[in-house]
């Protein structure tokens, strides 16, 4: 099984939410037979808006939403990575991820998007 | 054992037709740090903006229409946990001053693509009605305002004078009560009482 973890990095905006915090999201995928799992990490310090869930946009113009069942109380925020699954097989994977996180504790989010280009 | 490589790359371009607007810029305030107005010294014109869909008002709102009030622009989208946190203090506001002489202006600025219903009207007005909104609303589907105005966070404000002159700006939830509120209150209290 082979794994890739990558960064997804987006860092700008006025207000830097936390020192070190600069890489909001990891990308995750694992390969599962014919299956390729994306699982969203939000980096230390970050949360993923849960309201507006994280979207694979394919450029072959399909949709491919991150989910997770376990949130906050208010049902804001994931509590475990989200995750969305694509077929692994035939042409590579090629989009943008969306997503919308928070820095924890403080007044101000982002909204990434990280152009993913997967080859096999 | 299949061998997998992904490559992921940054991008900062405008990606998914969303504006010209880097979207990775677009931020959303949650609770926590009070990103207030800092005035900017200066007053400076507010810019003219151009919406055309409008809700909670029979005709479109104009800068122009509303010299002589004080105008307070509340950028936010309904999926922004952090903006419908804040409306209750809007609702407030809207409450207390619209007698004396505020416009509250919601600018309803998307986060994602069309893909994700906040562009649609009849989303936008069924959030009105759950968040019991009753000031204007217009929708600013392709950030045209939103740019206009500089803005890079959710929610975001922008407090102009009588005059049609920016004094104050800021970003971040705040509620009923806080010091944030307070501080808004205070601003909005002050452009009422002058001439």
């Amino acid at each position: 099984m082979g794994i890739a973890a990558l960064v997804a990095l987006l860092a700008c905006g006025r207000a830097e939410p936390q020192a070190g915090a600069r890489r909001p999201l990891v990308l995750h995928t694992t390969r599962a037979g014919d299956s390729l799992r994306l699982e969203l990490m939000a980096a230390t310090g970050w949360k993923i808006n849960a309201r507006l869930k994280p979207v694979l946009e394919s450029s072959d113009g399909g949709l491919v939403r991150f989910d997770s069942p376990l949130l906050t109380p208010d049902s804001a925020y994931f509590t475990a990575p989200p995750v969305a699954v694509v077929a692994a097989s035939g042409s590579p994977v090629r989009g943008t991820v969306r997503a919308s996180v928070c820095a924890a504790g403080e007044s101000v989010c982002r909204v990434v998007a990280l152009e993913v280009r997967g080859e096999r | 054992m299949p061998k997998t490589a992904l490559f992921v790359a940054l991008s900062l371009a405008t990606v998914g037709g969303f504006g010209a607007v880097e979207t990775a810029s677009r931020a959303v305030a949650q609770t926590g740090i009070p990103l207030l107005a800092v005035p900017r010294g200066t007053p400076r014109p507010a810019p003219a903006w151009h919406n055309k869909s409008w809700l909670n008002t029979e005709e479109p709102l104009t800068l122009e229409s509303l010299k002589g009030r004080v105008v307070l622009l509340n950028f936010w989208v309904f999926t922004c946990y952090n903006c419908t946190n804040t409306v209750p203090s809007l609702v407030e506001f809207d409450g207390k001053y619209r007698n004396q002489g505020l416009t509250i202006i919601g600018v309803h600025t998307p986060e994602f693509p069309p893909y994700s219903g906040e562009h649609d009207k009849g989303n936008l007005q069924r959030a009105l009605e759950k968040y019991h909104i009753e000031y204007p609303v217009t929708q600013d589907n392709d950030t045209r305002t939103w740019d206009l105005y500089g803005i890079r966070y959710w929610p975001s404000f922008v407090l102009i004078d009588k005059r049609g002159q920016i004094r104050y700006d800021g970003a971040g939830e705040f509620h009923v009560g806080d010091t944030n509120y307070q501080y808004w209150d205070g601003k909005i209290r002050e452009l009422l009482e002058e001439q």
